[in-house]
């Protein structure tokens, strides 16, 4: 028989050598060594090229839409157990908004959309790392995930046990639902422990201005879709204000949904923003008068016997002078200090009064100066005496629900105010703090330079962070625990606006896990039970879904369902829709005949930093449409997607008006030098006729030292240099309080998108 | 007579928010191609927002107009092309076979709304990015021109399903990815040849006219004005 076995080895050896072949051809083609890889057991009932579609829920704003997750069935690179390998697993392709979802119905935003890209971001964190160099160097080292458990657990336990001094500090984002209830619980399971929120657009003013007026403590769910009237203060509703998809679909129906009846919108801003260039009337008024402009429109309605001034209830009374009819906001008494027109008041009073529902709105810059608690409370009133507080066609709370007991006993603060004051605590004395974990939110980056927040946490003892990006603030971390991204983890979410119904969105992982990453909501519940005690107590959960599996076990002992017949039923429902909703019930704004314990508000003029002669400009930094506050800027479509207003891609600018211009001697696209009495910057100019004369407007979201390959180094970062002053009353930072001064440096360039300002780059060359 | 696929844009409820350009991104595979590039003008957005200013300041007024491939019936680009890589469909749209396209650019000279893009080089995605590309869209290679479908691959699967079922396609059943996407509903996708379908009906609106119409392109694209308010309306 060896012809036979001759024969055999010779097919054997062709196949190994097609198979070496083939694969170095795979590997010519497209430049990665994929044949070394093993391959991990494929997931099961994968049919190629057949999608299913998975509920989520977007994080990449507070707005919590509902996602449809496309799934389909691919081959990748992914981490089991420390080793990379090949994995034919289903994967995210498209995310689409739920239809059943009762916040955006089906709809989605430019920047959900854009969510997909930080699961399959190049420069997310794929392991657990250490940190090699000096704090800030970037230098990090990977470990194994027992290790960096280890490390974490010895300074835990010793500040569990009482054995160190210092206290624990966890620094998050705004988080919501068991996500939150577990970090919560888990802060306040130690000794004098401090549990800190911080999102630079918290609507922290407009939270605390609705708890006074409305007593909820939750931005307004805004029903524009059978509004006739829109007067809107700066809120940049149709872009990224509250519940902007909410909103956007609420608006379509206002405009063009009801057969004979079109809905008006009037927007009073210093710079037009997105959805100001919508209104069918845009004023510019002076920053900071909208509180005055909100009194003038109620005296109008008021004195013209439209509307009488009782009809506002608590929300009225709130507002010192309101019982006297505001003869001290009469239109022609506020002309000078809202540039707004006397007679135009007092038309859109009278408009407003005779298309009900008339719905008042403020946000954004609006909500940010120094008397911005004053502004909104004002508005308020104005709702309220338009007879839309609380009413369809006006702005309405949902009844939100709480995950867990909230009975955590720990020190908890929120807003800009709280960061402030860790900051100076720890720049005092930074033993006090003995160890700072860091969940979603970057204040290195998100608050004024002046406040030191970076400085401060220099000198942290122990800075643990569960980011899954090397930001400005993770890079200074001892310790990195990555966490999955959001279409691969469980996810619960409670969105307190954009629906009247209760909202709890719930979902499975949409996609297994890509890196060596863990759901911080299992580090922190594996940590507890470690450390046992009353840790293990408070946070009796094995895993983040059975917390939420119990979450909602107590929302249906609460709630009940008609469609399913037991909690079990009730749990698996939800999943496969992607959350439970309440029925159509808004919470009444305020209880009948309540009377408002909070003291009532009185004007103050604006205060902005700096002295006009020296700085004559008012700053106004704004909400980019695409990169929001900052943290959309690593991913690559978000960066390439024209502004909505200028086109601009891959860059920042700033806007000034064109007489300003004209009279500074600076011309389009000139680099610029803005100083404030904090800081400087530098950015090339826009000149746009949307914007007072004695504004400049610079959008947030550029200006990254280091996050990700995308973002870093690219444009200047307007909150840098605002002044460290708060909107009295709240905490919150007054980010549209300051003054700057303007000087041409030179030429500069900004990328746009279509002809206009197009820059060809000489060097441009093409295969 | 087949279907014959237009589109219904409402300037009256269109915001500029460009969901639509970041979802067509998103279905459609399109690379992006980074600062250097797109300074020289070579970025691909299938779908674009133009905003047009009016007025000086304070009387400002901004308008949005999203601008895709107006799948002109008699389209200036499909004539020109030597290798027929440019054609019209038996659907009406002004389709683009990549793999005859040999990079003349010829149809991009000729379309008078900017809506066709050049590769100039291989696109690329940062590894693990390219996981997030559509499997139901071909990526296009340098050299080619690339262009609005009207999200084909979408249209198809719903074309095959239907035959399928042995019926028609039902109106409303085809989004393509900006129509899905649009938080304000102001882009309806249908069939012009089914005078019922809501695409039909609401190009038939007074508000409707066509862009640049007077080339004598036929667009099968309608757009319906943005309207100003009037107060007696609602009396």
């Amino acid at each position: 028989m060896p012809p036979v076995e001759k024969n055999r080895m010779q097919r054997r050896d062709f196949l190994k050598i097609s198979a070496i072949t083939g694969a170095s051809a795979a590997l010519d083609a497209c430049g990665s060594p994929d044949h070394q890889l093993i391959r991990f057991i494929p997931e099961e009932d994968l049919i190629p090229g057949v999608a299913t579609w998975k509920p989520s829920v977007c994080t990449v704003c507070p707005a919590g839409c509902g996602l449809l997750v496309r799934v389909m069935e691919g081959d990748a690179e992914v981490v089991r157990n420390g080793q990379l390998g090949l994995m034919q697993m289903g994967l995210a392709k498209k995310l689409e908004g739920n239809p059943a979802h009762p916040i955006n119905q089906g709809k989605l935003c430019p920047r959900g959309q854009a969510g997909l890209q930080v699961t399959y971001h190049p420069d997310r964190i794929r392991t657990p790392l250490m940190r090699s160099g000096a704090r800030g160097s970037g230098e990090f080292k990977a470990i194994s995930w027992d290790e960096a458990m280890k490390r974490l657990m010895a300074q835990l336990s010793s500040l569990h046990s009482g054995n160190s001094h210092g206290r624990l500090v966890f620094l998050t984002s705004s988080l919501r639902g068991q996500r939150k209830n577990i970090a919560v619980t888990f802060t306040g399971a130690f000794k004098n422990s401090q549990y800190v929120e911080f999102a630079f657009f918290d609507e922290r003013v407009v939270r605390t201005a609705n708890a006074a007026s409305f007593r909820h403590d939750a931005p307004p769910t805004v029903d524009l879709s059978q509004a006739n009237y829109i007067i809107s203060f700066g809120a940049n509703f149709l872009g990224t204000w509250n519940s902007p998809v909410a909103q956007s679909l609420g608006y379509g129906q206002m405009r063009q949904g009801r057969p004979g009846t079109r809905g008006k919108f009037v927007q009073f801003e210093p710079r037009i923003s997105q959805t100001g260039a919508n209104a069918d009337e845009w004023f510019a008024c002076a920053p900071g008068a909208e509180g005055l402009l909100a009194l003038g429109i109620a005296h109008v309605l008021i004195a013209d016997k439209l509307r009488p001034a009782s009809s506002a209830g608590a929300a009225g009374e709130l507002v010192e002078g309101w019982s006297g009819g505001l003869a001290e906001y009469a239109p022609e008494k506020i002309e000078a200090q809202t540039g707004v027109k006397a007679e135009t008041i007092t038309r859109i009073a009278h408009e407003a009064a005779a298309h009900a529902p008339a719905v008042a709105l403020i946000g954004d810059a609006a909500a940010a100066h120094t008397n911005s608690l004053f502004n909104t409370v004002a508005t308020n009133a104005l709702n309220a005496l338009l007879g839309s507080a609380g009413k369809p066609g006006g702005i309405q709370f949902g009844s939100v629900w709480n995950s867990g007991s909230g009975k955590s006993g720990v020190q908890e603060s929120s807003g800009a105010a709280a960061v402030q004051a860790l900051a100076a605590q720890l720049e005092s004395d930074p033993s006090s703090v003995g160890a700072l974990l860091i969940y979603g939110a970057n204040p290195v980056f998100a608050t004024p330079a002046a406040w030191r927040v970076r400085q401060s946490l220099e000198k942290a003892p122990l800075i643990a962070s569960f980011g899954s990006f090397i930001d400005e603030t993770s890079i200074l971390a001892d310790l990195i625990l990555p966490d999955h991204s959001s279409l691969e983890s469980w996810i619960e979410d409670t969105p307190d606006s954009g629906s009247v119904r209760t909202v709890v969105s719930v979902a499975p992982p949409a996609m297994l896990p890509l890196h060596d990453t863990r759901p911080m909501p299992d580090v922190l519940l594996d940590l507890a039970h470690e450390l046992g005690g009353n840790l293990a107590t408070a946070l009796p959960w094995k895993t983040y879904d059975d917390a939420i599996q119990a979450d909602f076990a107590a929302l249906y002992k609460e709630k009940g369902s008609k469609d399913a017949k037991a909690a079990d039923d009730f749990w698996s429902n939800a999943q496969q829709q992607g959350g439970w909703w309440g029925p159509e019930e808004p919470a009444a704004a305020n209880e009948p005949g309540g009377k408002s314990t909070a003291v009532p508000v009185k004007y103050a003029p604006a205060q902005f930093d700096g002295n006009p002669g020296e700085f004559p400009f008012y700053f106004m930094p704004f909400p980019s449409q695409m990169l929001y506050d900052g943290s959309l800027a690593g991913l690559p479509w978000m960066q390439e997607a024209p502004d909505p207003m200028s086109t601009a891609m891959w860059g920042t600018w700033v806007e000034l008006n064109p007489s300003t211009a004209n009279k500074l001697g600076i011309k389009q696209a000139d680099l610029v030098e803005i100083t404030s009495q904090h800081g400087t910057l530098r950015a090339p100019t826009m000149i746009t006729p949307g914007i007072a004369p004695d504004v400049i407007a610079m959008p947030i979201g550029q200006g990254h030292e280091s996050f990700t390959r995308y973002a870093s180094n690219r444009g200047a970062n307007p909150i840098s240099i605002l002044a460290p002053i708060s909107v009295a009353g709240t905490g919150a930072l007054a980010w549209a309080a300051t003054r700057v001064k303007i000087s041409r440096v030179g030429e500069g360039s900004v990328i746009l998108f279509g002809a206009s300002l197009r820059e060809e780059s000489p060097d441009l060359k093409h295969r | 007579m087949g279907h014959q696929w237009g589109m219904v844009i409402d300037l009256d409820r269109c915001t500029g928010c460009e969901a639509c350009v970041v979802a067509c991104h998103a279905e459609n595979n399109i690379a992006t191609v980074g600062d250097k590039q797109a300074a020289g003008g070579r970025a691909k957005h299938w779908i674009r927002v133009e905003r047009y200013y009016e007025g000086d300041f304070p009387d400002v007024k901004v308008k949005f107009m999203p601008v895709l491939c107006q799948q002109c019936d008699a389209a200036p680009c499909e004539p020109v092309c030597p290798t027929f890589a440019s054609y019209h469909t038996d659907e009406g749209l002004n389709g683009q076979i990549y793999n005859r396209c040999i990079g003349t650019r010829y149809c991009a000279n000729a379309c008078p709304y900017n809506v066709r893009f050049f590769n100039f080089y291989n696109p690329a995605w940062d590894k693990p990015l390219d996981l997030q590309l559509n499997p139901d869209v071909s990526v296009r290679e340098v050299g080619v021109m690339e262009k609005c479908t009207f999200c084909l691959q979408r249209i198809k699967a719903a074309e095959i399903e239907a035959a399928a079922e042995k019926r028609d396609v039902k109106d409303g059943e085809i989004q393509p990815a900006c129509v899905q996407s649009c938080p304000t509903n102001a882009m309806v996708f249908g069939d012009l040849s089914d005078p019922h379908s809501r695409a039909s009906r609401m190009a038939a609106s007074s508000r409707g006219n066509k862009l640049m119409e007077e080339l004598g392109t036929r667009p099968k694209i309608t757009y319906l004005q943005r309207e100003s308010w009037n107060g007696d309306e609602n009396a």
